[in-house]
């Protein structure tokens, strides 16, 4: 068949948003789509696959690269061989989609955002968004993809017909890796996805003695303080407060961003506040793509400027 | 327990600006300080932390040229007991080319191991691939993601992976088996540069990357590199720091969030 086989992401039930990104590319790339999900309830919009294949599995083995990549196989053997396997840009799907290139030898381009439709190109990110490679697939199909949330989702088009519904039945699993339980996040009484005005620190904070100097800002402005990836990675703030796709997802009226460069993964956990402003040193930074205002600054000046100025 | 830690050698490019050269073929790193792949560094610490604990030894491998020998320094000044070096004449733009490199190497010396740790990925083409193709091909168990590992044993593993929104799960992996380190995992431990100086006593062993080239072909290729398409961009506000400032208080005053 020629079509974008998409390993659909689903996690407690839920048919993750992010999926959108790899149905999007699928009609983009001019495939038919078929949809790999376990057999359960999901909602998901009737048209926007041709064919959906449940598998009569779990989602904790489904979403197991052991055991996924067997059901690719029997989906393949089954339905014939897709010119792509789809799989989000997402901890599970990065995982499953080297362990699959790894199996069968197939090409991997992982963290897909762009695709010329002229050139056949797939845009994937390097040094931190600051450049970006044109890659091709060289080897044989089906070609396997991981893709960036947020890329394609606009792309989604409406099928004429509800999709065909396809089983798959007699999963192998495999016990060298075994799911045991989910680990939720420990409970805090500050939720800074209820702040509407957050500071944020990002890696350019330096070291941790500064933390008392901008918890002292927040203070002043009375905005909550919340951190990027690195500031959390080194427990200088706690993890509920990290803002990004493995901390939260904010959508303050404000977000002032301080010594953040950008990555996508702290990007795609803000991108949607009311008014992104950033500070930042290296005029370069991604995040001034995302700023509403954008500030080119040692951020320590401008924390003691402010200070001094809201103090009066 | 025999524990292989793979570290890479990447420019350091957080506040650089990047150039593209010569038609996009390539980009310049030529003015650029060179580090330890930041992810590789936790999976250092932790490699080091579990043999600590469990009495075993770490082994560090890098691919690269031979300035990679800096981060196998490092990694022995953390307690790495050897360092190996696969010395390529070109980087490897395709993670599949370098899992099999690998995967080949590892086969042909015949190096033992319990588990193998790799960052979750490079700061420099961020695949976030290389541990779980190796993992295929070495036809073992493969997690990434791993924030944390609660429980070491002699045939297996739990530990905790991230997932996304700020829940974990906690899974049971058997050995051997293939392991992509989270950031945060540890703090990995300082090291001075006298300990650097000293681990270069210890010695390193190099190898030919074309002796482990067997089925080693690209299955992906670079056309060109190109600068990020430009969104929407901010409005950038100039001027003496403090007329910066009072803008800044002047929109989120407009935004009702301070008065």
């Amino acid at each position: 068949m020629s079509c974008a086989l998409i390993v659909g992401e689903v996690r407690r039930g839920i048919f993750e948003e992010r999926n959108l990104d790899t149905i999007g590319i699928s009609s983009l790339l001019g495939k038919e789509t078929c949809l790999l999900i376990p057999d359960n309830a999901y909602t998901i919009s009737e048209k926007q696959v041709d064919t959906i294949i449940k598998v009569k599995t779990d989602e904790e083995a489904f979403l197991n690269p052991l055991n996924l990549v067997g059901i690719v196989e029997q989906a393949m053997n089954t339905y014939g061989k897709p010119d792509f396997v789809l799989f989000t840009h997402s901890s599970s799907g990065m995982e499953s989609a080297a362990y699959l290139s790894g199996s069968f030898g197939l090409p991997l381009i992982t963290d897909v955002s762009g695709y010329d439709k002229d050139t056949g190109a797939f845009y994937k990110s390097y040094y931190s968004d600051k450049i970006f490679g044109e890659f091709r697939c060289v080897g044989q199909a089906p070609y396997v993809l991981t893709v960036r949330s947020g890329s394609f989702k606009e792309f989604v088009a409406e099928k004429a017909t509800s999709p065909k519904i396809e089983f798959i039945e007699n999963v192998a699993v495999n016990t060298s890796r075994t799911f045991i339980e989910y680990v939720e996040e420990e409970k805090t009484e500050i939720d800074i996805t209820k702040a509407e005005f957050l500071l944020s620190v990002g890696r350019g904070i330096g070291n941790k003695d500064e933390i008392p100097n901008y918890e002292e800002l927040a203070g002043l402005l009375r905005a909550v303080l919340s951190g990027s990836r690195p500031v959390i990675d080194k427990m200088w703030l706690p993890k509920p407060r990290q803002v990004g796709t493995s901390g939260k997802t904010v959508k303050p009226k404000v977000y002032l961003a301080m010594g953040i460069s950008g990555a996508f993964q702290h990007i795609a956990g803000m991108k949607d506040s009311d008014c992104i402003i950033a500070v930042n040193k290296d005029a370069g930074a991604p995040i001034f793509q995302y700023a509403h205002y954008g500030i080119v600054a040692d951020m320590h000046k401008v924390r003691d400027k402010l200070k001094e100025m809201v103090k009066g | 327990m025999n524990i292989l830690v793979f570290t890479k050698r990447v420019p350091a490019t957080q506040e650089e600006e990047l150039r593209i050269l010569g038609d996009g073929k390539e980009v310049d790193l030529s003015k650029l300080p060179f580090k330890v792949n930041d992810w590789d560094n936790y999976a250092v610490e932790e490699a080091v932390r579990i043999a600590e604990k469990t009495g075993g030894t770490v082994t560090a491998i890098s691919i690269g040229d031979a300035e990679s020998d800096e981060v196998l320094r490092r990694a022995i000044a953390m307690g790495v007991k050897d360092g190996f070096l696969i010395e390529v004449e070109k980087v490897l733009q395709d993670p599949y080319a370098r899992a099999m490199l690998a995967y080949n190497f590892l086969k042909k010396e015949n190096i033992p191991f319990d588990t193998i740790l790799t960052g979750v990925q490079s700061e420099d083409d961020q695949f976030a691939s290389v541990g779980g193709i190796l993992a295929a091909l070495l036809k073992v168990p493969y997690s990434s993601m791993v924030i944390g590992i609660d429980n070491v044993e002699n045939d297996h593993l739990i530990l905790r992976r991230e997932l996304e929104g700020g829940l974990q799960e906690r899974v049971k992996v058997m050995l051997p088996s293939v392991l992509s380190i989270q950031s945060g995992i540890n703090e990995p431990r300082y090291v001075s540069i006298m300990g650097v100086r000293k681990a270069s006593k210890v010695e390193r062993k190099v190898f030919k990357a074309k002796d482990y080239e067997e089925s080693m072909s690209s299955l992906i290729e670079v056309v060109k590199w190109v600068y990020p398409l430009k969104k929407g961009g901010a409005t950038m506000l100039s001027g003496e720091l403090e007329e910066i400032c009072k803008q800044i208080l002047g929109i989120i005053k407009e935004k009702g969030v301070y008065q």
